[in-house]
């Protein structure tokens, strides 16, 4: 039972494109950006853009009860999870699914309840919150809300790791699969950062654009932050084999380390290492990586640190790559990111399309790779790798390659 | 009039028929289970202005418990 195959068998997204795969992917493959002028009712921000899940009427998905315990990113964590299932083919109370696991990653958790409660005592001086403020906003209840709304019975939790969640989240149900624990596992993240205390703490950052993003370019100013959830089902190959499930792609291996050094300057080394890391443990060769979904958010820093990693790891290689950065169009959704862009690197393997990095002008000079500007590219894709790292140093990569 | 405004709040918030919000009536057969009842409280403290201390929700079984509690904290 050790070391099986894992493979993909369901995408589930909640993105700035829409409300599901299909308009994900139609957005990416035409390398149009969901980045839009930030509209939303909240007064005192200088931020001016955001990529916002569009046309999205909670009450068209959840009655009022549920509304009641179902923080906004649980809401986006729900929807994209039960998309991914059906997507699957698992049918909620067959035993397929009710063993399966559930690992929802998020950068920031039930922030909607939070603010909301603080805003009601700290700002209203109303001395009373609503009764279910605990279990709506805690880190866990996206996890919880996915296993209840789905009825899965089995490991249940959720991971935080910024930036990255989704991806180490991903990496955690590979692992059970692997290892005999689990045959199942729905794996994703979400993130709804738009109350106005994390827009202020996203601010005072200053790593926000006012333009748009636009990764590896000379003239980027930085990330846009977006909302949203990407959920993938993860089976060991042999159970998806017997029921006869569509195989997107296999999950190959991952590459994870930790700066240990500044808490927001990425670390060329560290990067450098889980690249490696990722094609080791894949048993895949580097002359055989077709695209890698680049972390890319735009940042001065990282920018140019991953370029510098993947030239480090590939050497003469690296210009027979392609690198894009799908965060020019579905923003930085923090955790849920690299979820999406798991996703995205799924179906680049299984549409044989590379999506590209949009609002692309002129590339930075130290930015060197092929970066797939504006347009997406029709392409046989063997291996991509998937890139993210998060604030703190916490690096996560993941190999896929097509099924054979 | 407390009923009136019991009842609102309980078929607010469990889905139940008014007609059947009677003072014997009892909150489990409701629908009213623990978590619901909290939010019940929640609702009529806020409504009425007034704090309901934790010691006395064991002692809560019907609707009309909840009115002899709302009436007493008020006076």
């Amino acid at each position: 039972m050790l070391n099986r195959r894992v493979v993909v068998t369901g995408l589930g997204a909640v993105s700035g494109p829409g409300i599901n795969v299909p308009a994900f992917w139609n957005a990416l493959k035409a390398g149009r950006s969901a980045i839009k002028p930030f509209d939303l009712p909240i007064d005192n921000i200088k931020i001016s853009l955001a990529v916002t899940v569009p046309d999205f009427d909670p009450k068209q998905h959840f009655s009022s009860d549920e509304l009641t315990i179902l923080d906004r990113y649980s809401q986006l964590a729900v929807i994209a999870a039960q998309e991914a299932v059906d997507d699957a083919g698992l049918v909620c109370g067959e035993e397929m699914l009710t063993g399966a696991a559930a690992i929802i990653g998020s950068g920031c958790g039930g922030k909607h309840t939070d603010e909301a409660t603080y805003e009601r005592l700290y700002k209203q001086q109303r001395t009373r919150v609503h009764p279910l403020t605990i279990p709506k906003g805690m880190p866990s209840a996206a996890a919880s809300m996915v296993s209840l709304h789905l009825g899965i019975k089995g490991p249940a939790f959720a991971l935080a790791s910024a930036c990255a969640s989704g991806s180490h989240a991903i990496i955690q149900g590979m692992s059970m699969i692997h290892s005999g624990m689990i045959d199942v596992a729905l794996v994703g993240a979400s993130d709804a950062p738009f109350t106005y205390g994390l827009l202020k703490s996203w601010d005072a950052l200053r790593v926000l654009s006012n333009d748009t993003c636009r990764p590896f370019c000379k003239d980027r100013s930085g990330l846009v932050l977006g909302e949203g959830a990407g959920m993938l089902v993860l089976e060991a190959e042999e159970h998806a084999k017997t029921r006869g499930a569509r195989i997107y792609a296999e999950l190959a291996g991952c590459g994870m380390t930790s700066d240990a050094g500044h808490i927001t300057r990425p670390d060329v080394e560290g990067i450098t290492n889980a690249i490696k890391k990722a094609l080791h443990h894949a048993e895949i060769d580097l002359s055989e990586v077709d695209y890698i979904n680049a972390h890319g958010t735009a940042t001065r820093a990282n920018d140019v640190a991953e370029s510098e990693a993947i030239n480090r790891v590939f050497g003469d290689y690296a210009d027979k790559l392609a690198v894009s950065s799908t965060k020019s169009m579905h923003g930085h959704a923090l955790g849920a990111s690299s979820a999406l862009e798991l996703v995205a690197s799924t179906l680049a393997i299984h549409h044989g399309i590379i999506p590209p990095t949009a609002n692309f002008t002129e590339a930075d000079e130290l930015c060197n790779l092929d970066y797939v500007p504006n347009n997406a590219r029709q392409q046989d894709v063997n291996v991509a790798m998937s890139n993210s790292f998060a604030f703190g140093g916490l690096n996560a990569v993941i190999a896929l390659k097509k099924y054979r | 009039m407390v009923l009136d405004k019991v009842a609102e709040v309980i078929v607010d918030t469990a889905h139940c028929k008014i007609e059947d919000v009677t003072p014997e009536a009892e909150l489990v057969a409701l629908g009213v289970d623990s978590l619901k009842a909290i939010t019940v409280l929640f609702e009529l403290e806020e409504a009425f202005d007034i704090e309901i201390p934790n010691e006395v929700i064991p002692s809560i079984v019907t609707v009309n418990d909840i009115i002899e509690k709302i009436s007493k904290t008020q006076h």
